[in-house]
């Protein structure tokens, strides 16, 4: 039991550093995150071999793109069960932290067209394996030109429903127009990733569904979708945008978490693309997600319906962290 | 502490009368040993400064939006071969030789030139005069001679010079080159650790450096606590090592960390070019080149810390990269840790001692004390206890002088230079 705290507390930190890594000076630093990718994914190994009857075991999913994937992984079991909910104190924290956090992300005015992949993307050299590193820059590129260019935190939600969806669209298209310069499997799926969903008019919907798509389309563009045809990145990011009307209109606190899980997620790619998906999306997930590890087994057996996604709290408290 | 003057690298050249730093703001400051001087006996082995010049700048890579950080990663010094001195400075992407020259005299009577360097008319000059050599005051120039860049992807993180003094290689995380001392416009590359699925990505290299005699050989470290001799003879791409050294890890000591700490940071080779040596986050490694399952010595730098791990991973500790270092003679090896210790160890002795490097313990020409760390239970007096150690002093780079034991350590921005006492 101790051990599955111990995991957590460091998938959180190691959550922390990835993300921190972003914005640091002289760009990402490939081994330092390397060795933290390693350790995510011993703690996740630790957090789910552990087994804890009735406990909450959000899988939490946490292999990055970098580490190889192991066949062995599945093994690993599909967890006990979304039993009960989280700690209450949790979960209020919830929204809150949330807001702060959010201004501070891209999505309040950053209009900044700058394409910008960070980390180190190889742009003379072999596609695929670019696509997948500018995957890995890609997605926090626009996100970081887009804090560069957030002002102040819109003073509140308020300002979040016109400003950040204007703001949002040019936003989005420059990093399409990136991946077309580091790698031609993802330029379609960017293309996709390019046009706003049909419904974002809720404050907190816009910055959730721009880095879910990006997300989706990052982790199926990104490392697994690459060295595989387009084929795969096409599809999860069309999807997703189906999805999305219904499910913004469902729960505002939701889109929230998974949304920046999404962030999260694209960072360590495909892994995590069960976690965004619905029940329609079930299924279908399924044989997509052994194309992109074996990890992606796990979340697409547990996502198959919607009130799961509301309990990924200890994703939520990591999250809150930050 | 201004972030620029942290000392990010520390080096003495092959004389030992030279010793380079480099820090974080991109400036290279070198320190000239004061000759002996019967009139100050005392400053015999004092080190004083020579040149300081900006080696690097600031950056911004306008395709990938990348800032380049000026720090200097590593200085290299090229072997002398007339009055001027040259080293090679590398950021991470960017590498350069500089040309550090003295000049002492001017010369004056010019024919053509007034003595304020106004243009004489011909018509007026009536005599020739054979220019004469005054003293001046002494005055040291770096100029840049050459500039190798735009050849590494990833951050450069090693430069070593060949035994040929003619080629050097550099080193980042996925790869390796080949360079010509004279030639900047290309590289050759001879490692290349980078997977076709970059997602695949499990092992970067750290360090490389050459063989101090053989100019065919190269050793490379990597995250995974690996060590590769490559021999340049057997092919153009060095993908494929000679000599694999690896220690099988104790499964005992199993933690989420265990991959980290056994991240090696820096591989020196001895000066005979018999051993090398390997730093990982806990201990010092000292291999035989001959025997790749095991090292033929292990010394804890700070075992005390292995209980800590979690908390040093939380405040990003667990990722510093401490470098090491072998004596002229090779029975003696330094390292550096945290509270500004650093740690040296005789071979031959089997001795090891801690000091510190710091202003207060440290007056002129007293003698360094040596230091304990208490580990657990009562601490004695003048030991300090692990919880009481100050993680942000660090010594990640300390050099030791070629031929003589004279010392250097770099403790965060300042430079601390120790020798023996000699009777």
């Amino acid at each position: 039991m101790e051990f599955k705290l111990e995991a957590h507390r460091i998938v959180s930190i190691s959550l922390g550093k990835i993300y921190n890594s972003r914005v640091q000076r002289g760009g990402i630093k490939l081994h330092k995150n390397l060795l933290v990718s390693l350790v995510l994914r011993s703690a996740r190994q630790v957090y789910l071999s552990d087994p804890c009857p009735g406990l909450y075991l959000a899988g939490p999913a946490g292999t990055p793109a970098p580490p190889p994937q192991q066949p062995g992984e599945p093994a690993a079991g599909p967890p006990a069960g979304w039993g009960e909910p989280p700690p209450p104190a949790a979960r209020a924290a919830w929204p809150e932290p949330e807001r702060p956090a959010v201004p501070d992300a891209p999505w309040v005015g950053g209009a900044e067209p700058t394409a910008t992949v960070t980390g180190a993307a190889d742009a003379p050299q072999g596609r695929a394996a670019d696509a997948a590193e500018a995957a890995w820059g890609r997605v926090e590129g626009p996100r970081e030109a887009a804090a560069r260019g957030a002002g102040s935190p819109a003073g509140g939600s308020d300002a979040f429903p016109e400003a950040p969806q204007a703001a949002r669209r040019p936003c989005a298209c420059p990093s399409g127009g990136e991946d077309r310069r580091g790698a031609a499997a993802a330029s379609p799926g960017a293309d996709r990733r390019c046009a706003p969903p049909p419904s974002a008019d809720e404050s907190p919907a816009p910055p959730a569904v721009c880095p879910r798509k990006r997300g989706a389309a990052g982790v199926g563009g990104g490392p697994a979708g690459c060295p595989a045809p387009g084929s795969t990145p096409l599809k999860k990011p069309r999807r997703n945008l189906e999805e999305q009307p219904g499910r913004e209109e469902d729960d505002g606190a939701e889109e929230m978490e998974t949304g920046n899980v999404a962030n999260l997620i694209s960072i360590f790619g495909s892994s995590f693309s069960g976690l965004l998906r619905k029940s329609s999306g079930g299924g279908r997930e399924e044989e997509e997600g052994e194309e992109s590890g074996p990890e992606a087994a796990e979340p697409g057996q547990i996502c198959c319906d919607k009130p799961v996604l509301r309990d990924m709290n200890p994703w939520s408290t990591a999250i809150v962290a930050f | 502490v201004a972030e620029a003057d942290i000392i990010s690298t520390v080096e003495f050249n092959y004389s030992g009368d030279l010793l380079a730093t480099g820090d974080k703001g991109g400036r290279v400051v070198i320190f000239q040993r004061e000759q002996e001087n019967k009139s100050r006996p005392h400053s015999r082995g004092e080190y004083n400064v020579y040149s300081t010049f900006q080696s690097h700048e600031p950056e911004f890579d306008y395709l990938k939006s990348l800032e380049i950080e000026e720090k200097i990663n590593k200085i290299r010094w090229l072997p002398q071969q007339n009055a001027a001195h040259f080293l090679l400075s590398t950021n991470d992407k960017t590498i350069k030789l500089w040309k550090i020259s003295e000049r002492d005299k001017r010369a004056e009577g010019y024919n053509l030139k007034d003595e304020d360097g106004r243009l004489r008319d011909p018509f007026r000059i009536t005599a020739l005069r054979v220019p004469i050599l005054k003293p001046m005051d002494l005055m040291v120039e770096a100029s840049p001679r050459r500039i190798f860049a735009n050849a590494h992807t990833y951050h450069i993180n090693s430069i070593s010079v060949n035994s040929d003094h003619e080629t050097y290689l550099s080193a980042d995380d996925l790869r390796i080159n080949l360079w010509h001392l004279e030639i900047t416009d290309r590289s050759f590359n001879i490692v290349d650790m980078k997977p076709a699925n970059m997602e695949e990505l499990a092992e970067v290299i750290t360090a490389a450096e050459f063989h101090p005699h053989q100019c065919n050989v190269l050793v490379y470290s990597s995250s995974k606590g690996t060590v590769r001799l490559c021999d340049m003879r057997s092919s153009a791409l060095c993908d494929r090592h000679s000599k694999f050294f690896e220690e099988p890890e104790d499964p005992s000591s199993r933690s989420f960390f265990s991959e980290i700490i056994s991240s090696i940071s820096d591989v020196k080779f001895s000066h005979s070019g018999r051993y090398m040596m390997t730093r990982d986050y806990l201990s010092v490694k000292v291999w035989d080149l001959n025997m790749e399952s095991r090292p033929v010595e292990t010394h804890q730098v700070h075992e005390y810390l292995r209980s800590k791990l979690c908390s040093l991973y939380e405040n990003d500790c667990i990722f510093d990269k401490f470098e090491c270092c072998w004596n002229g003679s090779d029975s003696a090896i330094m390292t550096g840790s945290y509270n500004n210790f650093f740690r040296m160890f005789d071979r031959n002795a089997r001795r090891d001692v801690t000091l510190e490097a710091s202003r207060e313990n440290s007056k002129p020409r007293a003698s360094l004390k040596p230091r304990k760390v208490c580990t657990g239970g009562k601490r004695k007096k003048d030991e300090i206890s692990v919880d009481s150690l100050d993680f942000n002093k660090k010594i990640l780079h300390t050099a030791w002088h070629p031929l003589e034991n004279i010392i250097a350590v770099a403790a965060t921005n300042n430079l601390y230079i120790f020798q023996d006492k000699v009777n």
